[in-house]
């Protein structure tokens, strides 16, 4: 059940971008305010307080990016589903390669057909290969 | 007795989390509070950090989160734990004990 509701807020996040970004801030001033709070009941002034509590907080605004990136992220791991629609490529560009040799060469078009399949194929390859690697995930 | 503070290694934050959740409902400062206290104060977490790692696990269905006042009358992002998270939470228990006896094994050994 969570993880529909993940994936609901997934498109909510997609939608309402803005609405994510001040719900994230609100969170975050709710947790700085709640230790400037303790901070004044240690015996700090209110400015010292604030200031501790920002500092101990962090970057506040790299800290709501992130908040804010993973919000938009797909609830599942993506891999699998990029996977495929390489393979669907590779698929279409092979089809169209077999259909272009079948057409006589001297047809510029059916060259034209080739190069391209290839071109689509030789991408669909490389991005394959990139995505093997686990820092680019 | 000086209590040094310790860093927490990489994926104990979740663990420590859910474990904190385990116990209620609460809201981001308050899992930092109680994560202090049921460690006795030795374990710190940056207070920034806290807050990508509650977003990862709720993205991962094992904890969730609602909007709600909180006991000084604030709007406030309350998180619970969800079955799935429970689940979680044994499984990496077990992990981290027998992590942590063959890591005591390894020091004990001549």
């Amino acid at each position: 059940m969570s993880r529909i509701k993940a994936t609901v807020q997934f498109f909510h996040a997609w939608r309402h971008p803005d609405q994510i970004a001040l719900e994230v801030e609100e969170e975050l001033q709710f947790h700085i305010a709640k230790r400037t709070l303790a901070n004044i009941e240690n015996g700090m002034t209110p400015t010292e307080a604030q200031l501790a509590a920002r500092q101990s907080f962090g970057h506040f605004h790299q800290i709501k990016t992130e908040c804010c990136e993973i919000r938009r992220d797909l609830p599942f791991d993506a891999r699998p589903i990029r996977m495929g629609i390489y393979i669907a490529i590779a698929v279409v560009a092979g089809g169209t390669a077999l259909w272009a040799v079948n057409i006589p060469h001297h047809n510029v078009s059916a060259i034209l057909w080739q190069l391209v399949a290839i071109a689509v194929l030789a991408r669909a390859f490389f991005a394959g290969r990139r995505n093997k690697n686990p820092h680019c995930y | 007795m000086s209590k040094s503070k310790a860093g927490l290694l990489q994926g104990t934050l979740d663990m420590l989390i859910l474990k904190a959740l385990s116990l209620g409902a609460l809201h981001g400062y308050g899992i930092g509070q109680r994560i202090a206290q049921i460690s006795d104060d030795t374990l710190k977490i940056e207070e920034g950090s806290l807050y990508p790692g509650l977003y990862r696990l709720e993205r991962r269905g094992w904890i969730e989160s609602e909007w709600d006042v909180s006991d000084n009358n604030q709007r406030a992002k309350f998180y619970k734990l969800t079955r799935s998270g429970r689940k979680q939470l044994i499984l990496e228990e077990q992990n981290w004990e027998r992590l942590a006896g063959a890591t005591m094994k390894a020091l004990r050994a001549s």
